[in-house]
């Protein structure tokens, strides 16, 4: 039984419901019509109001309007433009002249850097030459000096060689053996005491 | 002076090198086969004329050679002189003259040894004087000698001049 209480409600509440969605349905279109029988209205009224000769006045005012704008804004954002311009002019001249200055400033100090460096070569190269030459100096010097020593030593040793040369040949010659029987007696007696023991000694 | 021969000749200041010696010996030995051949042949000996060497050594020492033993014995004490004497090397700086040569062996014979025999060098480059070598030792009397002996002088002669 109770069943069947439950069946015939959810039918009941069922057919409520169809009732509730096709009376909606019904109801819509009668509203619309309205709406459209009052734009129509008022279209009809703006087509009186808005004709085409005010339209071409709010055309023409609307032009003017616009152009007027458009002069402005154009004025404005020449200014603008050359405003910006000259503070871009200015900017730009700043910081090339900034950074020229700062590459003028780091080439300066390194061509500085490198004159320093160039000059302190330089005068280390003088130094090392001048070292050089001293060196060099001194060790001609001794040259000098040891080549002169061995010349006089040459001439010293030779010296007496080359005169004892020319005297024997410019008098060798000329000396009598029979002049010299004196002297040679001489030194035979004088040696006569080691020429017997060497005679005597028997070897 | 120093004798060490027996029965030993004298030599004549003519004899002066081993060459001398070793002519003499020559002669001698001639000398000797002829008058062995003389003898043999029983026939008259005449005697050759002789060498001037020998003839001053015949006549120095009073020898009598015509008979073979004295020439034996003339021999045996030539050998002696040759083998036995002493012999000094001396050079001059020219060729010396005999009688100068004969001074100087006389100067030897007398003050060293009376059968001394020279042997006779030439050395030009001594200058004047002479050498002088014995068997173990060198006498240089030469004027080149002198002058190098007096070098340290004649440099300090010369850096004065």
């Amino acid at each position: 039984m109770t069943i069947w209480w439950l069946l015939v409600l959810i039918g009941l509440i069922i057919f409520i419901g169809f009732c509730f969605i096709y009376i909606v349905i019904n109801l819509k279109p009668s509203s619309h019509t309205k709406q459209e029988l009052n734009d129509e209205t008022i279209n009809g009224s703006i087509d009186n109001i808005f004709n085409d000769e005010f339209r071409e006045e709010l055309r023409n005012r609307g032009r003017l309007h616009f152009e007027k704008i458009i002069t402005e804004n154009a004025v404005f954002l020449q200014q603008d433009l050359q405003l910006t311009t000259s503070q871009l002019n200015d900017y730009m001249k700043t910081e090339i002249t900034q950074k020229l200055q700062n590459e003028f400033t780091k080439y300066q100090e390194s061509f500085t850097d490198a004159k320093q460096l160039t000059v302190e070569a330089i005068q280390k190269t003088n130094d090392a030459i001048n070292e050089q030459r001293e060196t060099l100096n001194l060790e001609v010097q001794k040259q000098i000096e040891v080549e002169k020593k061995q010349l006089i030593d040459r001439f010293e040793n030779n010296m007496a060689s080359i005169v004892n040369h020319y005297v024997l040949e410019a008098i060798g010659n000329q000396i009598d053996l029979n002049d010299q029987l004196e002297y040679i007696l001489t030194e035979l007696e004088a040696n006569k005491k080691a020429m017997i023991e060497d005679i005597t000694s028997g070897t | 002076m120093v004798h060490n021969l027996k029965n030993s000749l004298v030599l004549p200041l003519s004899i002066i090198t081993p060459i001398d010696i070793g002519r003499i010996i020559r002669e001698v030995e001639d000398l000797k086969i002829y008058v062995e051949q003389v003898n043999l042949r029983k026939e008259d000996l005449k005697m050759p004329k002789f060498s001037r060497l020998l003839d001053n050594l015949v006549e120095l020492n009073n020898l009598k050679l015509n008979n073979k033993s004295n020439l034996d014995d003339l021999l045996v004490n030539i050998n002696n002189i040759k083998l036995k004497s002493p012999v000094v090397h001396v050079s001059f700086s020219v060729d010396p003259s005999v009688l100068f040569l004969e001074r100087i062996t006389a100067w030897f014979r007398q003050e060293i040894h009376p059968t001394l025999l020279l042997t006779i060098g030439l050395q030009p480059t001594i200058g004047a004087g002479l050498i002088v070598r014995t068997n173990n030792k060198y006498f240089d009397f030469s004027l080149r000698q002198q002058l190098v002996l007096a070098r340290k002088n004649f440099v300090k002669i010369i850096e004065a001049v």
